[in-house]
């Protein structure tokens, strides 16, 4: 098995997704809440865990592109190593909000286990229709080698 | 009540973690990573035929907690990291313990540690800021 370069990987930094806007659907704030095993939220409110797949598809990508990105695939090469989430408003069903974001930081580093991965950073800001900044994600990704 | 250092986060506990809705949340995610919804694809990795709960999904836990304690509203930041899956039908439990208290624009924020564990062990922890709400100043 060949491993990626780290070069194709550290030349990553900068890239910048095509940006966007979305809206956050009923159904799938709906079946979101659901899915967390919480009663659904009153108020239009979109449940805080929206921040993973909204600001990704807002911005113009998709998991599979960024595995894609990353090059990435199969079970097991992808991993979690943290968010950080800032919510400036709470998020709301209808509201089309608007996204930016790209690729910040790709180091190569080695597991406690003594496994290559990279650790793949990527932050997207969401704003609300008047401009005011709504909220701002910043994923850290392990890409294993 | 009042909030203040050491106030204990009411625990939120997920008591079956239910592959159904990891696939539900695949499809809401456009997720096409199998470990979370084919068991074939798990095999390999020396967990047994068992999905791997969506990360996401572990953080609801917490945030569930925190919006039962501060109301829906609450959540200001989270910063947590993952240290270890949550497989299918296993119990976690979301707990957290306040460590400051400050204003912030006008609005009181406790800052807690939070932790997701699953037999004592923590498997997702990190950081919180939630809005307090008004009946606990």
């Amino acid at each position: 098995m060949t491993v990626v370069p780290e070069a194709e990987m550290v030349a990553l930094i900068g890239h910048r997704f095509p940006g966007g806007s979305h809206t956050i659907e009923h159904w799938e704030n709906w079946l979101l809440t659901d899915c967390t095993g919480r009663d659904q939220l009153p108020d239009g409110l979109a449940h805080p865990i929206a921040l993973f797949h909204v600001p990704i598809q807002g911005v113009g990508t998709s998991i599979a592109e960024l595995f894609a990105l990353g090059q990435v695939e199969g079970a097991g090469s992808v991993g979690l190593d943290s968010y950080d989430w800032e919510y400036f408003q709470p998020l709301e069903v209808g509201v089309e909000y608007r996204f930016e974001g790209g690729v910040i930081d790709v180091e190569r580093l080695v597991s406690a286990r003594g496994n290559p991965y990279d650790r793949f950073v990527f932050s997207i800001e969401l704003a609300s229709p008047d401009g005011k900044p709504a909220a701002r994600i910043t994923n850290h990704w392990r890409l294993r080698r | 009540m009042t909030i203040e250092p050491g106030t204990r986060v009411p625990p939120w506990t997920m008591s079956d973690v239910d592959p159904g809705r990891m696939k539900t949340m695949a499809a809401i995610l456009r997720d096409p990573y199998a470990v979370h919804w084919d068991r074939d694809a798990v095999a390999g990795l020396g967990r047994g035929h068992r999905v791997i709960n969506q990360g996401p999904l572990n953080l609801s836990y917490i945030t569930n907690m925190l919006m039962a304690w501060q109301g829906d509203r609450c959540v200001r930041r989270l910063q947590v990291s993952f240290a270890d899956p949550v497989l299918d039908h296993e119990t976690v439990t979301a707990t957290g313990v306040v460590t400051s208290v400050e204003t912030v624009d006008g609005e009181v924020r406790a800052t807690c540690d939070v932790w997701l564990e699953r037999d004592g062990e923590p498997v997702v922890s990190g950081v919180a800021v939630v809005a307090v709400s008004g009946e606990y100043l």
